[in-house]
């Protein structure tokens, strides 16, 4: 962990960066959107697998004014920084606005609040310019009747004092970290994101610390891996992930194509594919000997720019993905089958990064 | 410097060649289990192999994907191993055969055998970003290395990618799409649940249809790209790869786009385009007409040609399917109503205008087109312009038309073109042999001058040497011409240059310079021309070479320069500290100077100096 005061400056190093940046700050730069900071980007209903089993949950994305790393640039698959304010930062009436248009929603829609609830930014929750001391405490005051909550955020921020506002609240508390992948070169290079695997043990270590746990984040086939590499990194991700102490949870998805991303000017020109929804079962297959819960929710999945098979069967493969991210029983994906399993193994057989994609 | 790759045979910018390892890997071929992959450094750090001898070793890669961004391209893109450790070996340090993965905007001289370009699967779908892609690699690297397409090639469209420069390819699209249901043929594509037969002998289809499932898809879709690679290898060899292509574009859009796209890039494609051919030149298509070749003769005849017949009538005559037209029954009987009182010039498609002089030349003479009688618009058009530019550059007093009524319309539209309109007469009555035609036109000619052998055996030595060798070479090469021998093998000598011992002469003293070559239409020069040759005013195509006196060939290691004008079939003149030589070009000029293995030039005559 950097001794030096958490800011994207800190990552100002490493050659492919100031590229990608360059390159990302320019594709960025097409949006024209902007968006209310009085309302939250999304908010959804749904069932989560967590440590003590499966839980209902509420969903939150604060619009906090983004991703300060990618208005440098930032990752080279995200789209969500268009989803932010324009000018910058959103004051806590606003945050707290958009929180009581949350719960509204929960209430619209559900019988009972969600014992679990998620709060992501597409930033960093814990970062004080996205979300202010005073916000974070008065939102763990606001769920502190529910059994557990997940905040997002970068490593760097991982920090005992912080995550007290919850865990003082008597909530189950984890970190939701983006790690993205275990492999530092393909994080720094494909992904650039500028952080080392090494920060992501170290913010397990002041979560567990604080008696919170860890979630990591990871992405299936960033741009420029082809389908049996990515497979591979996400095999050896999930198996490193779930060897750090504090880290219970792991959540492996597969890379979409985001609109105004670096992705995007990849799939528009005929070099990107998204992974294949084989992929990502055969790496949830063959990890379910770890020490952790191993999820996966493709967003997006049977269309072009989202995880996908051959058309046919794409809706039963994800049904297989969904059964086991709350079973964790493998044997759910021996119920599909389809001839493109024979497309796939080529695939994974002959692909390479300067051959790709071999098949849509 | 690639030791590990040695072409052997060319047409236009295809090649026939071979990476040498333990067990030559023959191009263009497929790169099966012969390259051994470092693997991509997006993925994990990599060691540079110690290679395999028996293989083609793939050193650590950054590839970079269709779409990537400038400034991604400009900070990952250098060859495969750049982003490797600094003290990571040069691939020329290596002495295992080596490839590197490269982009069109990174592409240059690693010191490689072979070169990887990354994004073959988007290229295909995209004939103007594939043509480009490969016209730019090929130029930045050496014309003695290899080029790998990666997971491109189907059966359909692996011959337009070794048309445009493609030396090497894998079965990985075809096994794929076999394992998708698409049966692939060389004429394209077929869902294989529609097919109630299959279209194949091959072991896989031979099993029948109802056992035909999409692994025996996958396995006929690999055996069908072999074939078409075989079919590609002996069209190279026989100099006909284009003609087959054109007859794939009338199935697939494909080959047609990246043809037309190469003709394009006239630069690129006129570089590697032979002088001559000894096989014929079908014109079946309209775009044979923008063939390289045809394009090439057309600049020639009106550009470095000289009309110096031009002081007689020109009598414009239809071409005949004989080659070369003297030859034909047609225009023997034109020839006796002429009588040398005219000076002749066929009009043909798709060559557009034949002087007689240069009746014998590629490809006038080895062309055969599809005749019909029916001439589409883009002939017209471009025979029409082809004659204009011709006429502004002669000063006939008049023209006599023997041309059949569907010639007419190009005369005419040349003519519109014109500022000044010689006279112009129409001689056929119905059809250009029938007696009241050849009577018309001996009728026209009548009162005219019959010129003499002489002036027509000067005419036709001078032609050819503007032809073959430039601008002005036709007056420049000869000071005192003589002719010798008979047509079409005639000997061009000198009665004005004082004869070197060692040179061949006649009874009078001329120097023999030049013999014209009948089958390619070409003069070959004895060391007296060459000699000649170097002294005149006409840029000399010249490869310089090392100290060493060739005999029979000069090998690539021993050239030190070569000029760029040369092309394969050229005359040049071969210099260097010991020796000075003349012979024909194997390779094109800056194929020699690239090359490191084989002959790049065949030597006629040599002396020591």
């Amino acid at each position: 962990m950097s001794t030096e005061e958490p800011s994207p400056e800190v990552y100002e190093s490493g050659r492919g960066m100031d590229a990608h940046n360059a390159a990302m700050r320019e594709i960025r730069s097409r949006r024209d959107e902007t968006y209310d900071p009085r309302e939250p980007t999304r908010v959804w209903l749904d069932e989560d697998n967590t440590p003590d089993g499966t839980r209902r949950s509420l969903t939150i994305i604060l619009n906090t004014g983004g991703c300060r790393w990618a208005r440098a640039g930032g990752c080279t698959m995200c789209g969500y920084v268009a989803e932010s304010v324009e000018g910058g930062s959103v004051s806590h009436e606003d945050l707290m606005t958009q929180v009581e248009k949350c719960l509204d929603h929960e209430a619209d829609d559900a019988d009972d609040p969600a014992p679990l609830v998620k709060i992501y930014t597409s930033g960093s929750f814990l970062d004080e310019r996205e979300v202010p001391a005073e916000t974070r405490a008065a939102i763990g005051e606001t769920f502190g009747d529910r059994e557990r909550i997940v905040v997002e955020s970068l490593p760097d921020f991982v920090d005992a004092d912080k995550l007290a506002d919850f865990t003082g609240q008597g909530l189950a508390t984890d970190v939701a970290v983006g790690l993205e992948t275990a492999t530092d070169r393909v994080r720094h290079d494909c992904v650039n994101k500028y952080f080392d695997f090494a920060d992501f043990e170290a913010a397990c270590a002041e979560a567990r610390a604080a008696d919170a746990g860890v979630k990591a984040y990871l992405l299936m086939k960033p741009p420029f891996l082809s389908e049996p590499e990515a497979v591979a990194d996400m095999k050896s991700s999930v198996r490193r992930c779930a060897a750090v102490e504090g880290c219970h949870t792991v959540s492996m998805n597969p890379c979409n194509v985001q609109r105004y991303t670096m992705v995007e000017d990849l799939f528009h020109d005929g070099g990107y594919r998204a992974p294949w929804l084989w992929s990502v079962a055969d790496v949830l297959e063959s990890t379910t000997d770890t020490d952790a819960i191993v999820v996966s929710d493709p967003v997006g999945h049977g269309s072009d720019r989202g995880a996908h098979n051959c058309g046919d069967c794409d809706d039963d493969v994800q049904t297989a993905i969904k059964d086991f991210d709350l079973r964790q029983d493998p044997s759910v994906f021996e119920q599909v089958s389809c001839d493109c399993e024979l497309t796939w193994e080529a695939v994974m057989e002959r692909e390479t990064s300067y051959g790709m994609p071999l098949a849509r | 410097m690639t030791d590990h790759f040695e072409v052997h045979a060319r047409d236009g910018a295809a090649r026939i060649g071979e990476i040498r390892l333990d067990t030559p890997l023959r191009t263009p071929g497929l790169v099966g289990d012969r390259l051994h992959d470092a693997g991509s450094e997006w993925a994990a750090g990599r060691e540079t192999p110690d290679g395999d001898p028996d293989a083609l070793t793939l050193l650590p890669h950054r590839a970079l994907p269709a779409g990537t961004p400038d400034s991604v391209r400009e900070t990952f893109g250098g060859a495969g191993n750049a982003a490797s450790a600094d003290d990571a070996p040069a691939p020329d340090e290596l002495d295992v055969a080596s490839a590197v993965v490269v982009a069109p905007d990174t592409a240059t001289d690693h010191g490689a055998d072979a070169y990887v370009l990354s994004g073959g699967p988007a290229l295909v779908g995209h004939a103007e970003r594939f043509v480009d892609a490969v016209t730019t690699v090929r130029r930045a690297i050496p014309d003695d290395s290899a080029l790998y397409l990666a997971g491109a090639a189907t059966p359909a469209n692996v011959a337009a990618l070794v048309y445009a420069g493609v030396d090497l390819v894998d079965a990985d699209r075809a096994h794929v799409r076999g394992t998708q249901g698409f049966y692939l043929t060389a004429e394209g594509e077929y869902f294989l649940e529609d097919l109630e037969e299959l279209p194949c002998a091959c072991p896989a289809c031979r099993g029948g249809r109802e056992a035909f499932d999409r692994r025996a898809c996958a396995e006929h879709n690999v055996t069908a790209l072999e074939t078409a690679l075989r079919t590609v290898r002996a069209r190279i060899r026989d100099g006909r790869l284009r003609d087959y292509l054109e007859g794939q574009g009338r199935h697939e859009s494909f080959p047609t786009s990246v043809l037309r796209r190469l003709d394009g890039e006239y630069a690129y494609v006129e570089e590697r385009t032979p002088l001559f051919r000894r096989e014929s030149l079908l014109a079946a298509t309209e775009d044979t007409l923008r063939r390289p070749e045809i394009r090439r003769f057309a600049d020639r005849v009106t550009s470095r040609y000289v009309p110096r017949f031009d002081d007689r009538p020109l009598l414009l005559v239809p071409c005949s399917a004989t080659k070369p037209y003297s030859e034909s029954q047609s225009h023997a009987q034109f020839h006796r109503a002429i009588d040398y009182r005219a000076h002749t010039v066929s009009m043909t498609s798709p060559i557009g205008v034949v002087p007689q002089e240069l009746e014998t030349t590629y490809p006038a003479q080895q062309y055969d087109s599809v005749v019909t009688g029916h001439w589409s618009e883009t002939e017209y058009e471009f025979i029409a312009a082809v004659l204009a530019r011709y006429l502004e550059r002669a000063d006939y007093p008049r023209v006599v038309s023997h041309l059949p009524a569907d010639y007419r319309p190009i005369v005419d539209r040349a003519l519109d073109r014109l500022d000044t309109v010689p006279p112009v007469e129409h001689t056929v009555v119905d059809h250009p042999t029938t007696e009241d035609s050849l009577a018309s036109l001996a009728g026209a000619l009548e009162g005219e001058d019959r010129f003499g052998k002489r002036e027509r055996e000067h005419h036709t030595v001078r032609a050819l040497a503007d032809y073959v060798f430039g601008a002005g070479a036709g007056d420049e090469l000869f000071c005192d011409l003589r002719t010798g021998s008979r047509y079409p093998k005639l000997r061009a000598l000198d009665a004005g240059i004082e004869p070197r011992p060692g040179d061949d002469t006649d009874d009078d003293g001329a120097v023999h310079l030049a013999t014209m070559v009948p089958n390619y239409g070409t003069l070959s020069l004895t060391l007296a021309g060459a000699r000649r040759w170097v002294e005149s005013d006409v840029p000399t195509k010249r490869v310089e070479i090392d100290a060493f006196v060739p005999q029979g060939s000069v090998l690539a290691p021993g050239v030190i320069d070569a000029d760029e004008s040369i092309r394969v079939g050229d005359e040049v003149v071969v210099d260097g500290p010991e020796a000075f030589a003349v012979g024909r070009a194997q390779v094109h000029g800056r194929g020699m100077v690239d090359a490191t293995r084989g002959i790049v030039v065949q030597v006629r005559h040599s002396v020591e100096t």
